[in-house]
């Protein structure tokens, strides 16, 4: 298991991963049911602060799934349920008492197809705004254009803040969403396959804005795509058939894997 | 046939065909006859127009949208009064079955995917949509006409709503779903609460196709007699500004007055059916315009 | 970015002051939408309701024998409801045998034959044919079709089968105005085909194109594709849009009422006037009262039960068709 030179030149001058960074998400033996369907199997993980945590494995090997319960996004189908822990600074998630929307707004969420609302390019930036904060107008002008500056479309938009959100092309719409969940400033932002829909230079735009978020966010990123997963992240954790196969550092993870599940998958033999 | 063909040079060309005649005229007398289909539909809508464009026209002056309807056997006269009752209980019964066919629509696409009683509230609703409206007309008459002892735009406005309303539940239901699921999950991302998603999100997205349905159910109570004909019936003069007592409409008018001995009656029929038929028409290319834009979006 | 940064760290330690949107609202908006569907529910229930309780004196009068009865006599208050049960039955049958062909037609020129161009401005026509108001069908059928269908039908059909039997009394017209049941039934026709045959189109279009192509490939002609790929595909959606049409016959009032003639009497000949149910209702309930008022109720009563059963029927074939 000899480590390809290409690989590691990845690896060259990128941020390394934080091993002492705070964890801001644990999750403790968690188990996911679709009605009867045995989604995620035991799962136990940390995810640092400050820090891109990438989720891989083939398709239905539960890493959306596994997304998808840290804002418990699930919870909108009922025939859906998570048993475990998911602590989040140290509170349950799962609780049944936890205020959903309150939860919602600190763990934002990205989609694998751009979701822009029907409305202008303003009102959807300052949607998740409203709902939390009441800022008078001149307070929102600035955060807006403060989360498009973060997302990087401030430049493309500033002439056309009142056109409707659904007129900008893919990359742009994918931006916007960034910059919608951007500002109501969450602790935790997760992204589902970003990407998967978009262009390869929108893709690069996107992965170079990752990047850059990463210095106020803490970042879960479920990708199919694991030269995405090597050039983003600082960790990742390969899932197989609903169980967490191997987590480590990301450069370990594709240098020198410890399992050899982990070793076919990344190379290429199965997935 | 090109010389080259192996089919041809084997000697038989594509043109003698291996189709046995009775085939053949099988497939004539399907072509013939579902064309003959279509354009029969075609004509009697043709004929109908031209029908009320030939009679109706003749009774278009200004008095016709100035006067009220004449007593029998007086002369002259006009449908104002008619055209604005009609006006009157049909927008009442707008207003009425808007929301609940709004929210009821909104219940079984959101909120009730799934649920038992959603899918009876469903199938229950879709049988409501073709229900006879006359049994309408009876349920109205004996909820409020009985009761009030009177005729009523009331009563004849809650009619049309009633008819009105399963319409709406059923476009706004499908048009909701067309709104695809994550644009919903988006929103509930950002915290917030489900009302609020739907009612700045998924009914915004869905807006053209919730207009038309209200559209189609104006185009479906406009033309609507019989359930008038228990609840708010006519009356040949203004009405009340209390809408109590019999409320002059349109349908209702064409009805006794086209089977009349008068010709002026005969003749302010036909121009109300014109009218009337004109209106809805309308109304329904309008809202299919609206559906194929929000469908191509 | 180290401003952001601060902001964020600042509001982290004031984070639980986050003001969350109010509950209250959020349940407020649930329970008005289940609300209005219950509505629907409590609707259905009270047609239903209110029509036997206006029914009650009549069924109690009569019992079972207002539905045998042939009477309908004012004077002497002898209700049955045999004569506008048959008529209502019939108009709605004949509706169907001339309408069902029709509306296949159409919908097969609309699917296989409609050159491209034509296909949208030809459906819309023939979509537009349902939303003309019944009461302007009536008066069509009375006062164009009506002379038309006697002098052209009524009157030669009469002449040749006077004296045979059966036919000679099914089709003949002892006084051929162009009323009766049979012009009913073809007014009927013409109202429910728009309706079948967009929904039948709809059921072929689902059809995948690659199975309609493989028959054209293996070179079945238009006709040996409908008959034998398309129709047995569609046939439960379209048994199903059949009867919706047929719910839509049965309880259709205004254009019944302006052609049937509006005979109290049961005639065998399908060319006499005769009267459905709704527009018996139409026509004597406004200067109705007491126990012919209930004996109209419990026509009405007939008819709810009609028109739901085949409803139903029709609904579970067709699950989801269009707004109709």
């Amino acid at each position: 298991m000899s480590a390809n030179p290409a690989i590691r030149s990845q690896f060259d001058g990128r941020s390394p991963a934080d091993v002492k960074a705070p964890v801001r998400i644990a999750v403790r033996d968690l188990n996911f049911y679709y009605g009867s369907f045995h989604g995620l199997k035991d799962i136990n993980l940390d995810f640092r602060d400050r820090q891109v945590t990438a989720l891989i494995g083939p398709s239905g090997c539960g890493k959306s799934t596994l997304l998808r319960t840290f804002n418990r996004i699930y919870s909108l189908y009922p025939e859906q349920r998570a048993e475990g822990e998911i602590l989040l600074d140290g509170r349950n998630v799962l609780d049944p008492k936890i205020d959903l929307n309150e939860l919602r707004s600190r763990v934002g969420m990205v989609f694998q197809k751009p979701t822009p609302f029907p409305m202008s390019i303003y009102d959807n930036v300052a949607f998740g705004l409203r709902l939390y904060e009441k800022l008078p107008k001149s307070e929102l002008d600035i955060r807006v254009e403060e989360s498009l500056r973060k997302a990087a479309l401030w430049d493309e938009v500033k002439d056309k803040l009142k056109q409707s959100g659904t007129g900008l092309s893919g990359g742009q719409q994918q931006r916007l969403c960034i910059a919608r969940t951007v500002a109501q400033r969450p602790e935790v932002i997760l992204f589902d396959e970003p990407t998967s829909a978009l262009d390869p230079i929108s893709t690069g735009r996107i992965e170079e804005l990752i990047e850059q978020l990463r210095t106020d966010f803490t970042i879960v990123i479920v990708t199919h795509n694991m030269q995405q997963a090597a050039r983003i992240s600082q960790f990742t954790a390969f899932m197989y058939l609903g169980e967490l196969i191997e987590f480590d550092a990301t450069a370990k993870i594709f240098m020198n894997p410890s399992k050899r599940q982990t070793q076919d998958y990344i190379t290429g033999r199965f997935g | 046939m090109d010389a080259s063909n192996p089919l041809a040079t084997a000697g038989r060309p594509l043109s003698a065909s291996r189709v046995r005649p009775s085939r053949r005229v099988a497939d004539r007398i399907l072509i013939l006859a579902s064309t003959g289909a279509t354009a029969l539909g075609i004509i009697v809508l043709g004929s109908i127009l031209l029908m009320l464009i030939v009679e109706g026209l003749k009774g278009l002056t200004p008095e016709l949208l100035t006067a009220p309807t004449p007593g029998p056997g007086s002369a002259g006269g006009g449908i104002a009064n008619a055209i604005l009752g009609s006006l009157v209980m049909t927008f009442i019964g707008i207003v009425i079955a808007t929301p609940i066919g709004l929210m009821a629509g909104t219940f079984l696409a959101e909120y009730g995917r799934g649920s038992k009683v959603a899918d009876i509230i469903r199938f229950l609703n879709d049988i409501l949509l073709s229900a006879p409206s006359i049994l309408i007309g009876l349920f109205v008459y004996t909820l409020m006409v009985r009761p009030m002892g009177t005729y009523s735009g009331w009563a004849g406005a809650v009619a049309l709503a009633i008819i009105a309303t399963p319409v709406i539940v059923r476009t706004t239901e499908d048009m909701l779903r067309l709104v695809p699921s994550p644009m919903r999950e988006a929103g509930a991302a950002l915290g917030a609460p489900r009302s609020l998603v739907i009612r700045t999100i998924t009914w915004r997205a869905a807006s053209a196709g919730v207009v038309t349905g209200i559209i189609l159910a104006l185009a479906r109570i406009a033309g609507e007699t019989a359930p008038l004909l228990f609840t708010a019936l006519n009356n040949n003069s203004w009405f009340n500004a209390n809408l109590l007592g019999g409320v002059p409409n349109l349908p209702v008018m064409i009805y006794q007055f086209a089977l009349s001995p008068y010709p002026n009656w005969q003749s302010l029929a036909w121009s109300g059916a014109l009218l009337i038929t004109v209106t809805i028409l309308t109304l329904s290319v309008v809202a299919r315009l609206v559906i194929k834009d929000q469908r191509a979006r | 970015m180290t401003a952001l940064t601060q902001s964020i760290a600042l509001r982290r330690e004031s984070g639980a002051a986050r003001t969350a949107p109010s509950k209250g609202a959020d349940r407020l908006f649930q329970g008005a939408a289940y609300a209005s569907a219950l509505l629907v529910l409590f609707v259905l229930a009270g047609i239903l309701g209110s029509i036997i309780y206006g029914a009650r004196s009549a069924f109690a009068e009569f019992g079972f024998g207002f539905l045998t009865s042939s009477s309908w006599n004012i004077a002497t208050e002898q209700f049955g409801a045999l004569p506008a049960v048959i008529g209502t039955v019939a108009a709605a049958l004949l509706a169907l045998v001339i309408g069902v062909p029709v509306s296949l037609g159409i919908a097969i020129y609309l699917t296989q034959l409609c050159p491209g161009w034509a296909r949208k401005p030809v459906a819309m026509t023939i979509e537009l044919l349902a939303s003309v108001p019944s009461i302007i069908y009536g008066m069509w059928g009375l006062f164009v079709f009506a002379p038309l269908f006697a002098r052209f039908v009524q009157v030669p059909v009469s002449n040749l089968v006077e004296g045979l039997p059966i036919v000679g009394t099914i089709l003949y017209a002892r006084i051929p105005s162009g009323v009766g049941v049979l012009t009913a039934g073809i007014i009927l026709a013409i109202m429910i085909v728009p309706f079948v045959a967009s929904i039948t189109r709809d059921m072929l279009d689902q059809i995948p194109t690659v199975l309609r192509e493989s028959a054209y490939g293996i070179g079945c002609t238009t006709w040996e594709v409908v008959r034998h790929v398309l129709v047995p595909q569609a046939s439960v959606s379209i048994i199903g849009a059949i009867m919706l049409g047929l719910g839509r016959a049965l309880g259709e009032t205004m254009a019944v009422t302006f052609v049937i003639g509006n005979a109290n009497r049961l005639s065998a000949s399908i060319f006499d006037p005769g009267s459905t149910i709704a527009s018996r209702i139409a026509n004597e309930f406004n200067e109705a009262d007491g126990l012919q008022l209930s004996s109209l109720m419990a026509l009405g009563c007939l008819l709810f039960i009609i028109t739901f059963f085949v409803l139903i029927i029709a609904r579970l074939l067709v699950r989801r068709a269009k707004v109709a």
